[in-house]
């Protein structure tokens, strides 16, 4: 019997219970999507924390209490009384003309909280909402659900989710500043992202009803503290390109059949955790395992993904060029390894047809580094 | 980079040491300068935590803001660190040096500039968001500060609007400079960790490079250079101290409120330490390094903007720096970032084999030996003058990409030498190219010896940057409409906005 590709993923898997996607994978997603490890590992719902840990490559990542704090008391200051600052936002930063508001909590539904009735609630009042019905304008917590390689993901519900001029826009929430109208570009970006897969969750749950993706805007809502203040701001943020992106890859990650094809039988990530969940399966067994599967590193990894480091130790034991990273693999297209990049420059080994142009021009900068070491006055190594 | 960088670090990760990219350090080294280590409390946007600050290695001093969320207690922090800062600074101010000018203006400048050095470019942002936070405070009205809070909130912005621009040496971030030094067999990002590249240019005693690697990702033995502390101190460690102390402050136990205090300075000294170590020692290994040539010229730059800002600053109506730049001040500071840099690298060009080996191998610069010379090459000027113009021929290995007429300077060339391409031919690997002296060889109808090259001598060239006109920039009255832009951005901050900038709300205050 040939297995379907639900079932190899479960078997990676193992019998530990799914993973879903958070904020840290969605950007893994978006930064490294053509990582087959990763995708392996994701689509079948892995603990890559623990994996990396069990390997013996701990992630680094942790939260401290004091931004979940902060993160949370802004959260909080914003939606109390109804959401009445964030309407101030719109309303006076962002200049919008809203109507009477309605406000809509969908945090859980007559006591029920479990996640399908959420979903199913939030599809009924957006829908209905899209539709022209009802007179709500402020959607918090609506349960979504994202399908990420063939799977129904339900996503964290800390957004808000308004309706102004017939179309629904996201809204993010965040506690980085924004001092004198500027943030920090690679925090907006996260946030953008994350508020992409909204977008995207959204559009699809319309989509079901034969509404079309026009219905929700391409444009986000950032809230943030403004300045060094506790008091919210607003800004726009136009997230079209990060939509077309993320939808791009999701659409990838629909084909995790064909990456599972390529994988051998019998090929799991189980860590056999014992009654206790202390994981039992031998960590030379689990590497071997792993390194079944390519992986895709760059050293920018190292800022989202779980597996990075052990990434990391496998491209450095292979002397891969890309733990240099981009800045010098630029130089050195067609090159993968150290051993052969040197190995041109010194001439000890015979370029292949496409490297050859590479190979001069390595050849002639090796040259100079000899000219420099031999200089009066060359510059030593530290010692 | 070039193929040449991209080699060193190749070798670095061959050899397991880091590998020198430059013969020189291009930065001016300050005799005393003040090391400060600044750390940023998780969550809130540049919100102090701590600084370790200090002239030398063995006489630092800690601040600790016991609870940052606190306006009284934060600026309580700023007021103390910021008399250090000023003091530094005075004590920059003490000697002032007059210096020709061609000018009627008779013009002086301080003889010494400050010198900040931080970890890493977070340390940069953190003091950033320190400036921006104390230079529109007020000493009236509400919330009123010391004076010292604005001032030293306008120095740090101007500090860091120095840094910004290349070859600059008042506030630099520590793997910066160790950066542009050495190649590590790591990558970029890697490299700001100070710890990390400090691995690989001279781990710790008994250590080998991946060792050191290892332990200086690892929070309890290294712990992060900053701003942000590690998520795992902040949980276990500095969270409850921080519970303590409030409940100290609260109940008005001196005692333990003393102990609780106490107990942060010692948690974060801890945390702040080692990396106090690290740029001591990182200073010694650069201090090593020789400066290069031009770097003294540039440190006199430094002075010079240093002198004009502090005497801004004597002059009685200094404002703080504005929120936004308008259209003049950001296309004035452009302007000059990117000549900066421009001279910058023409000058460590000059300076530097290491730096003009990779400009050899983009084929900006070229070098090689002179295979023929017409050293008594003359010609008749359009005011029909003789002039020497002789020319010779480099044979260069070089992939040359340079043009025809291309003016050249050479480094191996006594002062003034100039040239000019006349030709480039191909030769089987090689390019011959003729060049034509053009000046430096003296007044004389004849060259001085020397300043022709010979046959069979060695030679650098590479192109002259040349002199450039200070662009004009209109006056603020006169800026067209189509870049007036918003008021609010202007220069001139309207009272009443900036009184409200004073007074913005801050963290607990409702």
């Amino acid at each position: 019997m040939i297995a379907t590709p639900d079932q190899r993923l479960d078997a990676l898997r193992g019998p530990a219970p799914r993973m879903h996607h958070n904020a840290r994978t969605l950007a893994a997603l978006e930064n490294n999507p053509r990582c087959m490890l990763r995708a392996v590992l994701d689509a079948s719902g892995s603990d890559k924390a623990a994996i990396a840990a069990h390997t013996g490559y701990q992630a680094p990542f942790g939260q401290s209490s004091f931004a979940l704090a902060r993160g949370n008391v802004f959260e909080t200051m914003v939606k109390a009384n109804g959401c009445a600052e964030l309407l101030r936002v719109l309303r006076e930063t962002l200049q919008l003309t809203l109507p009477e508001v309605g406000y809509q909590d969908l945090n859980d539904v007559g006591g029920d909280g479990r996640a399908e009735s959420r979903h199913a609630r939030t599809t009924h009042l957006l829908t209905a909402a899209a539709r022209g019905h009802g007179s709500d304008t402020l959607y918090d917590h609506p349960m979504l659900r994202l399908v990420v390689g063939g799977h129904p993901v339900f996503l964290e519900p800390d957004l808000v989710a308004f309706r102004v001029d017939d179309r629904f826009h996201v809204v993010e929430i965040k506690s980085f500043p924004i001092v004198d109208d500027q943030a920090a570009p690679a925090q907006v970006r996260a946030a953008t992202t994350h508020a992409c897969a909204y977008i995207i969750a959204l559009r699809a749950m319309l989509a079901a009803s034969g509404i079309g993706p026009e219905s929700v805007s391409d444009t986000i809502v950032l809230i943030a503290p403004k300045d060094f203040t506790n008091r919210p701001t607003g800004a726009f943020v136009d997230a079209r390109k990060q939509v077309a992106t993320l939808t791009r890859q999701l659409e990838r990650i629909q084909r995790i059949g064909d990456l599972v094809e390529l994988l051998p039988e019998g090929l799991t990530f189980d860590l056999a955790a014992d009654d206790t969940g202390r994981p039992q399966r031998p960590a030379q067994e689990l590497a071997e395992a792993l390194d079944q599967v390519p992986a895709t590193y760059y050293p920018e990894c190292l800022n989202h993904c779980e597996m990075a480091f052990y990434c990391r130790s496998r491209a450095r034991a292979d002397g891969s060029l890309d733990v240099l990273g981009s800045a010098v693999r630029e130089q050195l297209g067609g090159v993968d390894t150290v051993t052969m990049a040197l190995g041109l420059a010194r001439g000890t080994l015979t370029p292949n047809d496409d490297q050859v142009e590479m190979a001069v021009a390595l050849r002639h900068a090796a040259r100079l580094r000899v000219e420099l070491h031999n200089s009066p006055g060359a510059a030593g190594a530290a010692s | 980079m070039s193929r040449v960088s991209a080699l060193a670090h190749l070798e670095a990760m061959e050899a397991m040491e880091a590998m020198p990219l430059t013969r020189f350090r291009h930065r001016h080294l300050s005799d005393r300068p003040l090391v400060v280590i600044p750390l940023t409390m998780a969550g809130e946007a540049g919100t102090p935590l701590a600084v370790l600050v200090g002239e030398s290695r063995r006489s630092s001093t800690l601040l600790v803001v016991g609870q940052p969320r606190n306006r009284d207690q934060r600026f309580a922090f700023a007021a103390e660190f910021g008399r250090i800062v000023m003091g530094y600074i005075d004590s920059c101010r003490q000697d002032r040096l007059e210096i020709p000018s061609r000018g009627e203006e008779r013009r002086s400048r301080y003889t010494s500039a400050p010198q900040i050095l931080v970890p890493n470019n977070g340390g940069i942002k953190a003091l950033s968001d320190l400036g921006r936070m104390c230079r529109f405070r007020r000493t009236d009205g509400p919330y009123p500060v010391p004076a010292v809070v604005p001032e030293l909130g306008k120095w740090l912005t101007f500090l860091v609007e120095t840094a910004e621009q290349a070859g600059t040496s008042m506030l630099l971030p520590m793997t910066g400079l160790l950066g542009e030094h050495w190649a590590t067999g790591q990558s970029a990002l890697e490299d700001q960790n100070l710890a990390s590249l400090m691995a690989w240019i001279s781990p710790p005693d008994g250590l080998t490079v991946q060792e050191a690697m290892a332990d200086a990702e690892n929070p309890e033995l290294c712990p992060p250079a900053g701003p942000a502390t590690s998520p795992q101190f902040d949980n276990t460690y500095l969270a409850p101290a921080m519970r303590r102390f409030d409940t100290a402050r609260a109940t008005g136990n001196e005692q333990a409120l003393a102990e609780a205090q106490a107990d942060l300075r010692g948690l974060l000294s801890e945390q702040l330490n080692p990396t106090w170590r690290l740029m001591w020692t990182a200073l010694a290994l650069l201090r090593g390094v020789d400066e290069a040539p031009r770097a003294a010229a540039r440190f006199e730059r430094d002075c010079d903007s240093f002198t004009d800002y502090s005497d801004y600053q004597d002059s009685g109506d200094a404002r703080p720096q504005p929120k936004r730049d308008g259209a003049i001040r950001a296309a004035r500071r452009l302007s000059r970032l990117e000549r900066a840099l421009a001279d910058f690298e023409a000058d460590m060009a000059f300076d530097d084999p290491y730096v003009r080996a990779d400009q050899r191998s983009l084929g900006e610069a070229f070098a090689g030996t002179v295979v023929a010379a017409e050293p008594d090459r003359v010609d008749i000027t359009a005011s029909n003058r003789r002039v020497p113009r002789p020319r010779v021929t480099v044979r260069t290995l070089d992939p040359v990409r340079l043009v025809d007429d291309t003016k050249l300077i050479s480094p191996t060339m006594p002062p003034g030498h100039k040239a000019e391409i006349v030709s480039i031919v191909r030769d089987g690997d090689a390019s011959l190219i003729m060049v034509e002296v053009t000046g430096g060889m003296g007044r004389a109808r004849v060259p001085r010896p020397g300043t022709v090259p010979v046959v069979e001598q060695h030679i650098d060239y590479l192109p002259d940057p040349g002199w450039r006109p200070t662009p004009v920039f209109p006056e603020a009255d006169q800026i067209p409409w189509t870049h007036a832009g918003d008021p609010e951005d202007s220069e001139t901050m309207d009272p009443v906005a900036a009184g409200q900038a004073a007074t913005e709300e801050w963290g607990d205050d409702n």
